[in-house]
């Protein structure tokens, strides 16, 4: 049998007879791989019990499932019919949440049209049951009861709702912006002494040829090139999609860290378009949904199983249609809606054999490879965002359990940097003399760390400026997301303050962006632009696929104006690196 | 003889169409249903795209070089008035993002940095969104082109704006301010100042001097130092001055200019020109010169858009290109991509792949369009501008190509 499966919200029986304390020869106590939401929970978390912690994530924080996934906080409605438990701790965790990062949380209610057709009635009856049992478990999460709705009513509240119904039922679930939850799982992890690295790839886990045991990590910053050594005894791989390609590097079969990758794309709207968020079927039976997400609309998801390339997961024209078809049957109107982009992740399914994607647990489990020969090295696999921080605190708990720590968890009672206080967004935007919008978006990414943030402005009024208006973004906040929140290029602020994510695409402020970027880093001001155009091209390819006739012309107009201020295809890394290679040769022949 | 010339669109093909046409005598009526891209442009003018320019100096390893215009481009540049076109050098713009590029010639507000070697560049500090003269100064002095001419520049505060709504008008209504002389004065006054305490020796501003003629002149020689704008890619009031300019052009020119849309162009015994609101024309020839997506002459209509529910399986895009006159359109991506082609509408680009330009090559929003021999699109009909398929999208093409309809026609 190739892994030990450590079942999941039990106190771990970690099969690991020698608990090794602390080495001296050490760098750190433990090595993160992945900057996703466990990864991030777990460097956390560890921190808070004591331990030493490097993270290393390859791309971004939150560049993988974490930021873009549907943005939800959900109770894990789907195994109230099979393992109600789940639900119970599914619900208790996303109290905890709330507890700890309340400026994060925004309430999505659900609504579900019920189609009148054979034993439609039945059906509905069926399903009010059903939403009966989940609001027991509303309370834990400070939700709603269920609301059972006449077609009259259902119409009434969602005029844009077309069909023969039955009736309605809605139930209340909470939206999370999870890139900020990465994020701010990163900072709090570095303000209690973690040392987090973005941008930077382990290419190698080291182990010792006799034992097999770790030994640290060999990584590379993709930046700079530069290359560095970090020894550690323990490595947590919780790097979601790409768990079988970290377990590789570390010398094992991929296998021995199986995850299904389903890939899921999402379609975005320019406004809320709808009250409610409307639960639709696809043509093939699954449950979709179009959602009213912080000022957006998000249409989601799909689930292919996906073996491109991870760093680069692209929509395309068909899986939009997909959810289109599927939504319109419902909420016709979604036709004449303007979609704004796309985006796409790859979830780490816990992998299993036979069920569809959609029957397949989204649970999870840690592997401890010792069973594989390789001591020191754990897998966090599966997992879904709404369980991140139990999951991380089962994984923590095993290091715990190892170093012999004997501290309790308490990431779910301490907050997270800015949900320790309510910050006042029209106080702040009367204070500093900003747009209440901007103030309003500020205080909802940073809570009370919009302080912060106001502090920079009163000492520099200038950085007042705005520099995405779409957003709004403050020319502060982007320094800020640099100096102390991690981002190294354009990409990375627009993670963590949805700059360029508006109506238009980028066209106004990646450039400044940009600018900005390079000068808080030391960098110049070309690199900087060079990060601006590949944002906006990466931009243009996942808005393409879902733009309609209406907006071709836009579209024209983004490149007529790309190309009139930064020019198309000029620093483009194949053509530096083609200009590299012509270079050598030149130099070969010389 | 005189011939009745309909020309649709009144963007620089148009214009170009209207002034060649006019010029060999024949009577010319412009249908225009609104402003494009003409209208839009930020006031580079450019005879090849400008990345080419660059690509082949790097390639060559030289600097890039202007080449000749046709003597007609010359003298319609001229009369229009709104352009500085050298004879045998390139200008060089700064644009908004903070990079210097090369233009064949530029509109009169424009600063064109290329006679300005060794030039100290003072940027104003303006609260105004989209300028960061901190930035774009740090950006335009990190540019090769101005390091090679030892170009600096800096930001200063000088004083732009008058009025606290200043800060968030448009570029458009700050630039208009501009045309009133007190207000010019009062700007020269602070730069002059601005330009001595820093001294600088030029004086780079946002797109505001000037919406219906470029002061760009005048506050220069009240400065007594090179005063002109930055270039902002699309929506910039180059595109006002364009108008103004045109419109004046039009004037001395005699033409007939209606405000209406064509729907349909037939062909029988002469050409019938339908118009949406007035009397359909009757013309000798017809000038199709309604751009591309950017001006709007072309409309993408999906033939599944509408469809109520369910889309038809099997259409691999959700776009189709529509123009009712009898010409071929056709979406030119070259050998290794789709070729579509129907009369007057066509099915299909993959616009997730095709949309935007992949490095040398042209995307599809970008190409799309009436097919031509030189400018002559069907039997007394031309087309011109960037109405027409596979053909670089520039200023000084559509001209030239405007210029030759109305000669053929």
């Amino acid at each position: 049998m190739p892994v030990l499966l450590i079942k999941t919200s039990r106190p771990p029986a970690v099969a690991n007879a020698l608990k090794p304390k602390r080495r001296p020869e050490v760098d750190v106590d433990v090595i993160v791989i992945g900057g996703g939401v466990n990864g991030v929970g777990v460097a956390r978390d560890a921190s808070m019990r004591g331990l030493s912690v490097a993270l290393f994530e390859r791309n971004d924080l939150a560049f993988g499932a974490s930021g873009n996934s549907s943005g939800m906080i959900h109770g894990g409605l789907r195994y109230l019919t099979y393992d109600p438990q789940v639900t119970e701790s599914s619900c208790r965790d996303s109290g905890h949440i709330q507890t700890i990062a309340p400026h994060l949380l925004f309430r999505i209610p659900f609504l579900v049209p019920v189609e009148s057709r054979r034993y439609a009635r039945i059906l509905f009856e069926l399903m009010d049951g059903f939403f009966e049992a989940y609001d027991g478990y509303q309370p834990l999460k400070h939700g709603k009861s269920h609301a059972r709705l006449t077609a009259s009513e259902v119409k009434q509240l969602e005029p844009g709702i077309a069909g023969e119904l039955v009736g309605g039922l809605t139930f209340d679930e909470w939206g999370i912006d999870g890139a900020r939850l990465c994020t701010e799982n990163a900072v709090d992890a570095i303000e209690r002494g973690a040392r987090v690295f973005t941008g930077c790839t382990v290419e190698r886990i080291e182990r010792r040829e006799d034992t097999g045991e770790v030994m640290g990590v060999a990584y590379r910053d993709r930046h700079t090139g530069k290359a560095g050594r970090l020894k550690s005894s323990v490595v947590v791989n919780a790097t979601g999609a790409w768990a079988p390609i970290t377990a590789a590097i570390g010398g094992l079969a991929p296998t021995r860290a199986r995850v299904r990758p389903g890939k899921g794309i999402h379609i975005v709207f320019d406004r809320r378009l709808t009250n409610y968020a409307i639960m639709a079927r696809t043509i093939d039976g699954r449950q979709i949904f179009v959602e009213p997400w912080e000022n957006m609309t998000v249409v989601g998801t799909t689930d292919d199983d996906y073996y491109g390339d991870l760093d680069d997961v692209r929509s395309t024209s068909e899986e939009v249609r997909y959810l289109m078809q599927g939504v319109a049957r419902v909420f016709p109107e979604i036709r004449r809606a303007r979609a704004i982009g796309t985006y796409a992740g790859v979830r780490p399914t816990l992998y299993a054999f036979g069920p569809s994607e959609d029957a397949l647990s989204r649970d999870h489990a840690i592997l401890d490879h010792t069973r594989d020969g390789a001591p020191g090295l754990y897998s966090m696999v599966g997992g879904k965002l709404a369980s991140y921080r139990l999951f991380a605190e089962e994984m923590t708990d095993i290091l715990s359990e190892r170093f012999g720590l004997g501290v309790p968890c308490a990431t779910h009672t301490s907050p997270l940097p800015g949900g320790d206080a309510v910050c006042d967004a029209i106080k702040l935007a009367t204070r500093l003399e900003i747009d209440a919008v901007a103030a309003r978006r500020l205080v909802y990414r940073h809570g009370s760390r919009a302080e912060r943030i106001a502090e920079r402005i009163q000492q520099r009024p200038r950085e007042a400026v705005t520099v995405c208006p779409c957003e709004p973004v403050l020319e502060a906040e982007v320094r800020y997301a640099v100096k102390h929140e991690l981002a190294r290029t354009v990409a990375d602020v627009s993670r963590r303050t949805r700059l360029g994510l508006g109506a238009c695409g980028g066209m106004r402020c990646a450039a400044r962006c940009g600018q900005i970027v390079a000068e808080e880093q030391g960098l110049s001001p070309r690199e900087g632009l060079r990060q601006a155009s590949s944002f906006l091209l990466r931009q243009a390819a996942m808005r393409a696929p879902a733009l309609g006739p209406e907006q071709a012309r836009q579209e024209a107009l983004a490149i007529a104006s790309v190309r009139a201020e930064l020019g198309l295809g000029l620093d483009d890394p194949d053509e530096a690196e083609a200009n590299a290679t012509a270079e050598a040769r030149v130099e070969a022949t010389a | 003889m005189t011939r009745r010339i309909v020309i649709v669109g009144a963007g620089l093909a148009g214009l170009a169409a209207a002034w060649s046409a006019r010029r060999r005598g024949h009577e010319v009526t412009i249908v225009s249903a609104g402003p494009g891209a003409s209208a839009l442009g930020g006031g580079a003018v450019d005879d090849v795209p400008w990345e080419q320019l660059v690509r082949a100096s790097r390639a060559l390893g030289i600097a890039p070089r202007a080449r000749p215009l046709p003597d007609d481009v010359h003298a319609f540049a001229s009369d229009l008035g709104a352009w500085n076109l050298p004879e045998g050098s390139l200008s060089w713009v700064a644009t908004i993002a903070g990079r210097l590029r090369p233009a064949r010639g530029c509109d009169r507000a424009l600063l064109d940095l290329a006679s300005l070697a060794g030039a100290r560049v003072l940027l104003p500090r303006v609260n105004r969104m989209s300028w960061d003269a901190d930035a774009i100064a740090a950006g335009l002095t990190d540019d090769p082109f101005a390091r090679a001419h030892r170009i600096t520049f800096l930001a200063a505060d000088v004083p732009v704006l008058r009025f606290d709504e200043e800060r968030r008008i448009a570029d458009g209504d700050l630039a208009l301010r501009h045309d009133a002389e007190p207000r010019l004065a009062w700007l020269a006054a602070h730069l002059t100042e601005g330009l001595a305490r820093a001294s600088a020796t030029a004086a780079l501003l946002g797109p505001w001097l000037g919406a219906r003629a470029s002061q760009a002149a005048a506050l220069s020689q009240r400065v007594g130092a090179p005063v002109g704008e930055a270039l902002l890619g699309v929506g910039s009031p180059a595109g006002l001055r364009f108008e103004a300019a045109r419109d004046r052009l039009l004037d001395a020119l005699d033409a007939r200019v209606l405000v209406d849309r064509v729907t349909t162009i037939t062909r029988d015994e002469g050409l019938a020109v339908t118009l949406e609101h007035g009397a359909s024309l009757s013309a000798d020839g017809v000038i199709l010169a309604v751009g591309g997506l950017v001006g709007g002459g072309l409309v993408y209509d999906p033939p599944d858009h509408s469809a109520a529910a369910d889309l038809p399986a099997g259409v691999r895009a959700p776009f189709a290109l529509s123009l009712r006159a009898p010409v071929t359109l056709i979406a030119n991506l070259g050998t290794d991509a789709l070729t579509g082609e129907a009369t007057s509408s066509l099915h299909g680009p993959a616009i997730e792949t095709t949309a935007w330009p992949r490095g040398n090559r042209a995307g599809t929003l970008e190409s799309a369009g009436i097919r031509c021999k030189g400018v002559r699109a069907a039997e007394g009909i031309m087309a011109a501008g960037d109405v027409v398929a596979g053909r670089q999208r520039t200023v000084l093409e559509a001209v030239a190509a405007g210029i030759r309809a109305g000669a053929e026609v």
